[in-house]
């Protein structure tokens, strides 16, 4: 068959060339190069380029990539988490072993004073957004593909041949953490706090609350911190009042007493290191506003002991849930400088003394040297309870530290009867006003 | 109590009733909670430097504290000064 002869289309007009920086014709820097030469660009610049890469702590553990912890003794991927201890236990050969302590495998608890810059753990970096939340791992054992929601859970079984999974690696969806600190406090110990919590709330608790309570069904939940130690000087000025004389005046009827006062101008400044000071790296659970939610009583359970805290490894989350960070370091960074300042004010206290009749701080100033972030998952037993209502009610919780033992909790009110209660006993309290007014006239 | 025919113990039943509402309401919902990071954290920091300059005089002021006392408001900021390099 042929082809019908068709016309020659008529010519493109001519392209001009693309070409100079940023163009495709430009051949891209390869990854770690910079294309200016930094010793020609002024030193600001160029101290800025020249900078160390911020990720400087790599927390990844290499071993663990494919998902599978081996127990070290006998391969077997079945390994638990022993409650009421940091031990994981291989459920094939009994053999017990302790993950690495962070603290001394990444020198997090040296050399505060000489922090400069941001050090940020590998896990702690910024998350991606284009990362899902679905990991999928192809089985060693028997080729069968294994799915793990890192929104919740952080490892699972392989359906056919029961290797256990974990999601070790840190992809960039802020879901695996650098450490993990195991539970230390078991579950019937945190259902036991939980009930003589609310034993000590009964009387004036919401009815359908009492009804519906049942601490057995706490969960177990690990929740996602930054840990983080910094280097700072703070700067404080503001005004100290010293009393000088107390007098009164007036006659007997209408005596009131005059104070006079030296005021100075009070100027302070302190050099200071923190050492693990925890912040909520979920936005849900850093909104600590006691008016739309009960977040408050999760920060109240802090601070852990993180110095024990281990390299991250998922076999200690089997059979607790978990949730993912969302923020990032420089997200958290203003709560980090406000909690920072109060430090400072807590921290020059102590030289104020001689002011017997208050400071008033009026300007404030912080210099943040250097600071260290560690992302890690912290254990809390969570019991919540749904109050309905307005604007979709209100959930409260009572949570036990997983590590200390140390519990808080909210506990819905009978809103009728505590004021039922409080208007008999001020009714009470006004008769005896009037009968001692009565008397006395 | 004589001084003023004790008339200010009329406020005995209100204020009775609203502190014990707020006491128990407090005791159940514990909003007033939180981790006191000023305290529970490990700070490390070299000694107190500063200055003190007497500036005026206060005269026949009934007030028994500076007005505007925030020694012990830690959390409650002030005017925050930014340096150049802060």
């Amino acid at each position: 068959m042929s082809t019908p002869h068709r016309p020659a289309p008529p010519p493109l007009p001519p392209v001009p060339p693309v070409s100079g920086p940023g163009s495709p014709q430009e051949v891209p820097p390869l990854p770690g190069t910079f294309p200016v030469d930094p010793a020609t660009l002024p030193d600001a610049i160029r101290e800025e380029i020249e900078a160390p890469d911020p990720v400087a702590l790599d927390t990844a553990a290499a071993e663990l990539k494919d998902g599978l912890n081996r127990c070290p003794k006998c391969g077997a991927t079945d390994i638990r988490h022993k409650p009421g201890s940091d031990v994981l236990v291989c459920l094939y050969c009994r053999n017990e072993w302790v993950g690495a302590r962070v603290e001394e495998e990444f020198g997090l608890g040296e050399g505060l004073d000489q922090l400069r810059g941001t050090v940020i753990a590998s896990g702690a970096r910024a998350i991606d957004a284009d990362v899902a939340s679905l990991m999928t791992f192809k089985c060693t054992g028997c080729g069968a593909e294994v799915m793990v929601n890192t929104e919740s859970t952080m490892t699972a079984r392989c359906h056919w041949c029961r290797h256990v999974f974990g999601v070790n690696e840190q992809i960039a969806n802020g879901a695996v953490p650098d450490a993990v600190l195991p539970f230390r406090i078991k579950k019937d110990d945190a259902v036991a706090r939980i009930r003589q919590f609310v034993d000590k709330r009964r009387l004036f608790a919401l009815k359908a609350f009492k009804d519906e309570f049942s601490p057995e069904n706490v969960v177990g939940v690990y929740l996602p911190y930054m840990i983080v130690d910094g280097n700072a000087s703070a700067e404080l000025a503001g005004k100290g009042e010293i009393l000088t004389r107390t007098y009164t005046r007036g006659t007997d009827k209408n005596k009131k007493t005059y104070y006079d006062a030296d005021v100075y101008q009070v100027e302070r400044a302190v050099d200071f290191t923190v050492d693990d000071l925890p912040l909520e790296s979920s936005r849900e659970r850093g909104n600590l506003d006691v008016k739309v939610n009960t977040q408050n009583i999760i920060n109240t359970i802090l601070p852990f002991d993180t110095k024990n805290a281990v390299k991250w490894n998922a076999s200690y989350l089997s059979g607790f849930t978990s949730e993912k960070r969302d923020t990032d370091v420089e997200q958290l960074r203003p709560r980090l400088e406000d909690q920072l300042l109060s430090i400072a004010r807590a921290q020059v206290e102590g030289s104020v003394h001689r002011y017997d009749r208050g400071v008033r701080w009026e300007q404030e100033r912080l210099d943040v040297h250097g600071t260290r972030w560690v992302s890690m998952y912290l254990p809390v037993w969570l019991y919540s309870y749904h109050q309905p209502g307005k604007n979709g009610g209100l959930l409260h919780y009572i949570a036990v530290n997983g590590r200390t033992g140390e519990t808080m909790g909210s506990v819905p009110v009978q809103q009728w009867k505590l004021l039922l209660t409080a208007l008999t006993v001020g009714t009470f309290l006004e008769g005896i006003a009037l009968w001692i007014i009565w008397a006395g006239a | 109590m004589s001084d003023d025919n004790g008339l200010w113990l009329l406020a005995l039943g209100p204020t009775g009733a609203a502190a014990l509402y707020w006491a128990i309401y407090r005791y159940y919902r514990n909003t007033d909670k939180s981790h006191a990071f000023e305290r529970e954290t490990e700070v490390v920091a070299k000694p107190v430097t500063g200055s003190d300059r007497k500036i005026d005089e206060v005269k026949g002021t009934q007030r028994t504290r500076i007005d505007g006392d925030n020694l012990r408001a830690y959390r409650q900021r002030v005017t925050r000064i930014r340096g150049d390099d802060g």
